[in-house]
């Protein structure tokens, strides 16, 4: 297909003689355009303004000055970090370390981040999600898992910055985290993927190792109570009415090896009733196991937990924006399941069985893992064996499945398979987990590049690649690449954030903040106040003694928006920076006798390099 | 609006080691006056904010403390420029001396004797008359310090017109009684251009000498704030989102513009202050700084153009009254090859549409 170079801009050369209803025009004729007809397409931003004739069409050109039309929040893997990434543009905005150590920014090294990191330095984030109100983001929170230490972080979006870090009692392999999407989020949910005894006994039977449901409180950061299952947990979903949260398993067999795991022809879908967590909580009907609230949930013990025989070691549960289906990817099956989620207190109050609340077992391709949404009425399933993404419909799987075996075998669900590059393992498509799916792009989380980008040595990038889902067919648009090794996203609008988040800190919400600087001994604890104020450090000079415990608190008193000051220590393995009136603490034993410099790492002004001072320790 | 640092001004206060304020020193430079150095008087007598200098008994001007009526307005330092101002009773300028300032041009770059050559421009400029940097005032002299060189010319016209004022050369604008309409229509951008809620200037290519074709720059510009403008030009999320950042009374006005010359500039990140326009209304002159400012990157209206740059920028002061006229004056760098720097003014007087008010 020939393109068409007009201005800066490149058009499809069949699309702009569609658009312009000139599409018997001779190939090869030049086509002028008036410039604010092109720019339609950069209007992206007032969905009113676009034409049908632009569907599948999109713009993803982000020109120099022009804005993303939405954040991704991308999970790190096992880099521990999240990162901000621009849609449709794909650059990367931001890292947010969480878990992981960051020498850039100072975090896993000042006081405070040390904190809330609790002695570990390693963390594997795989589920990121916003918190909600009725169904929609509300701007307020991130959420996300550390799969190695069984933590769970929470990010505050004004200033795109860990809060909270809190550890997991009794779970392994904390994975499948979701928050409460309605009427809006007070309760967050998180999986064991791995079945430990619990309490924690070495000696304790296989059958004795439980996989657990865990509700955390999501304003205190604080865990409520666990549902314990005999089933491992894998990933999780909430439901738009605050009812139930649910959980695909994939080791019903408590195995602990592979062939263990993948014995048995079916595993579940388990859906907990938020109800009846609450009753058996009113009720004290729980065990305190390592300070937590533990419920029995398992087989014949409860009737918190439904659970819905799905094909064996199924993988992603994700609900449909109208809040009617929940869809289960089938992994080691070619299916998905539909669950009607309507028919869940049906099954709950034993009207009809587990299995009836499936009403769609449509094939897919080998191996669907995640499934994501068009807001239209279409499921697009990543299909990881296939190398595939395939766009389905919903309402047409669950009438081939009424109609019977006959008239699904024609597989008339099938919108459109879409090969990727390659082995794909999470999908998202924009807003997708929100009510206000608006189906325009959508990210296939490949996890593997192998040739699509120069050969940077053995350890490849991962390849995302940009897929725009706003016409019938899907069409890759981008291969963005991205290092170890993001799991998960999700893409907010950016109207939804851009008016909550902040251009410099609140100074005083800050205890430690420094207003005057100065040094202050108690024997040998030194405190070393400064304020940084482009070019300079409060201090010129400190001197210190052989031994001294200090602590260095630094804040910045620039306010010009985007002027961040560093401090580094010479010789003393110290680095942080703070932005904007943000204060930062770190605290180090002076046992190096000399004079050490501490300068600004990050550029501040015409005299960043004269922007340093004197750590003189006496032997 | 801007106008900021109040705060580093204050914790300068707290600052109690020598050391340290030694060092600062070599920021700031500091210089001796008298009011005889800017208005040729025998006698002064103090009046509120400002001096009456008189020759043989009788008045003969003004000479007043810049940090007395604009201290508000900084320059790329964070802090305010003071400039001591004589102003005879046409309302000419008689004499401009800096006595306090501590911008970087005098560290690295420019010596401090352009800055010093910039000032002596203003000498029998007329106050009543508009006086721009890049038109009526020349920046051959610290081509590159932008920002002081706006800040200045902002503090010096502004600090005059308010003596001015307060002398009684000048009357003070008044409100007509009108306010703004909350009622709302559709508008497309013919109708916006049309009823002129949106008005432009055009620079072209050529006026500025420039070898390639077509407009330099397409300006427009719009107060935003009437719902029939705003959510028109904003889009109805943008709109309301940005009034839920001013307040009843505050102004948001948008600027934006097509062509590859640029209002906005790169003077503002790291000085904070936008140096290619502003926006004055009767002796006030309105910078802007990227703390009143939000990035407009399209043009809800049907029919609009794309644009290359825009902004959303806010009037937080409660001296600007949004009813009445304003003027917006964009200066205009360019380049008429590699080695050689221009400057030109531009200015454009924009007001409400009738239809728009109450």
């Amino acid at each position: 297909m020939s393109d068409e170079k007009i201005g800066n801009k490149k058009i499809d050369r069949r699309s702009l003689l569609k658009f312009l209803g000139v599409a018997g025009a001779a190939a090869g004729a030049s086509v002028m355009v008036p410039d604010n007809v092109i720019s339609e397409s950069k209007k992206m931003m007032f969905a009113k303004a676009e034409g049908d004739s632009e569907k599948g069409r999109q713009s993803y050109e982000v020109k120099p000055g022009e804005y993303d039309d939405y954040y991704g929040f991308w999970s790190g893997g096992h880099s521990g970090e999240l990162r901000i990434v621009g849609i449709p543009s794909m650059r990367e905005l931001r890292r947010i370390p969480v878990f992981n150590v960051d020498c850039g920014t100072g975090w896993g090294i000042t006081n405070e981040s040390k904190k809330l990191m609790n002695g570990f330095i390693v963390g594997d984030t795989h589920h990121v999600h916003g918190s909600y109100k009725d169904g929609t983001y509300d701007g307020k929170y991130l959420y996300v898992n550390d799969k190695i230490n069984a933590r769970i972080a929470r990010i505050r979006l004004d200033y795109m910055e860990t809060d909270a870090i809190i550890d997991v009692p009794n779970a392994q392999g904390l994975h499948g985290t979701f928050p409460q999407r309605h009427p809006k989020t007070e309760w967050l949910v998180s999986n064991t993927e791995f079945q430990i005894p619990v309490p924690n006994n070495p000696g304790a039977p296989q059958n004795q190792y439980y996989g657990l449901h865990t509700i955390i409180d999501a304003e205190k950061m604080a865990v409520l109570c666990q549902i314990m299952v005999e089933e491992n947990l894998d990933l999780a979903a909430t439901d738009y009415q605050g009812k139930y949260s649910m959980s695909t398993s994939y080791n019903s067999e408590q195995g602990v090896t592979v062939s263990e795991m993948l014995a048995a022809d079916h595993d579940y879908l388990i859906v907990f009733h938020w109800e009846r967590i609450r009753e058996a909580l009113r009720k004290n009907n729980y065990k305190t196991i390592n300070g937590v609230k533990v419920i029995d949930g398992r087989r014949g013990k409860s009737d918190i937990v439904l659970r819905i025989p799905v094909p064996k070691n199924p993988h992603g549960v994700n609900i449909s924006p109208d809040g009617k289906y929940a869809v289960c990817s089938g992994k080691v099956s070619p299916t998905c399941s539909v669950v009607e989620i309507a028919k869940l207190d049906l099954a709950f109050a034993g009207k009809i069985k587990p299995e009836e609340c499936v009403v769609a077992q449509p094939e897919i391709g080998l191996g669907p893992l995640h499934t994501t949404f068009d807001g239209r009425g279409n499921a697009i399933t990543s299909v990881f064996i296939d190398s595939t993404n395939v766009k389905w419909n919903i309402a047409k799987a669950i009438e081939a499945e009424k109609q019977g075996p006959e008239a699904k075998k024609a597989r008339p669900h099938i919108v459109d398979v879409l090969d990727i590059h390659y082995q794909v393992g999470h999908i998202m498509a924009t807003m997708a987990e929100t009510k206000e799916a608006d189906g325009k792009w959508l990210v296939s989380l490949n996890k593997m590049s192998k040739d699509r980008f120069i050969n940077v040595g053995p350890l490849k990038p991962e390849c995302e690649q940009l897929v725009d889902i706003s016409g019938e067919k899907l069409r890759i648009v981008h291969d963005g690449s991205t290092y170890i090794e993001p799991h998960d996203c999700i893409m907010v609008r950016r109207d939804m954030l851009e008016p909550k988040v902040k251009h410099r800190y609140d100074m005083f919400e800050n205890p430690l903040a420094v207003t005057k600087s100065g040094v202050e001994r108690k024997g040998k604890d030194v405190t070393v106040r400064l304020t940084a104020n482009a070019p300079m450090y409060g201090l010129q000079e400190v001197k210190l003694k052989k031994g001294d415990k200090v602590t260095v608190i630094v804040t910045n008193h620039d306010e010009i928006s985007d002027l961040t000051h560093g401090f580094a220590l010479s010789n003393y393995n110290i680095n942080f920076i703070v932005s904007p009136f943000q204060t930062k603490s770190v605290t180090f034993t002076a046992d190096k006798p000399g004079v050490y410099w501490a300068y600004c790492t990050n550029f501040c002004h015409a005299l960043h390099l004269e922007m340093r001072m004197r750590f003189i320790v006496e032997a | 609006m801007k106008r900021l640092i109040l705060l580093s001004a204050l914790l300068f206060a707290f600052y109690p080691l020598s050391a340290y304020s030694d060092q600062w020193k070599l920021f700031e430079h500091r210089y001796e006056y008298k009011p005889e150095d800017v208005l040729q008087a025998t006698k002064f007598v103090q009046k509120k904010g400002y001096w009456e200098g008189f020759k043989d008994d009788k008045l003969a001007g003004y000479v007043f403390l810049s940090k007395e009526w604009t201290s508000k307005l900084v320059g790329y330092s964070g802090k305010h420029l003071e400039t001591l101002i004589g102003m005879d009773t046409n309302g000419d300028i008689t004499g401009v001396k800096i006595i306090f300032h501590s911008e970087p041009i005098v560290l690295i770059g420019l010596k401090e004797e352009y800055y010093l050559n910039f000032i002596k421009q203003y000498k029998d400029r007329n106050i009543k008359e508009p006086v721009s940097v890049g038109k009526e005032i020349s920046m051959d002299a610290i081509t590159g310090a932008t920002v002081t060189a706006v800040v200045q010319n902002s503090i010096i016209l502004e600090s005059a017109r308010k003596v001015a004022e307060a002398a009684g050369l000048l009357k003070a604008a008044q409100a007509s009684g009108k306010k703004l309409s909350q009622k709302y229509a559709e508008l497309t951008w013919e109708e916006l251009k049309k009823s002129e809620a949106v008005k432009s200037i055009v620079v072209t290519t050529k006026e500025l000498g420039l070898e390639d074709e077509g407009d330099y720059i397409d300006l427009y510009v719009a107060n935003v704030t009437p719902p029939s403008i705003g959510r028109n030009i904003l889009g109805d999320v943008f709109y309301k989102d940005i009034m839920s950042t001013i307040k009843e009374g505050e102004s948001a006005v948008a600027i934006f513009s097509k062509g590859k010359g640029s209002f906005k500039g790169s003077g503002f990140a790291r000085g904070g202050t936008f140096d290619r326009f502003n926006i004055e209304q009767g002796s006030k002159v309105y910078l802007f700084t990227d703390k009143d400012y939000r990035v407009l990157s399209g043009i809800k209206a049907e029919g609009a153009p794309a644009i290359n740059e825009g902004g959303v920028f806010f009037i937080k002061d409660r001296d600007f009254v949004p009813v009445l006229p304003f003027k917006l004056t964009l200066l205009l760098p360019y380049r008429l090859s590699a080695a050689k720097k221009e400057f030109r003014s531009f200015r454009m007087e924009y007001g409400i549409p009738e239809r728009f008010l109450e």
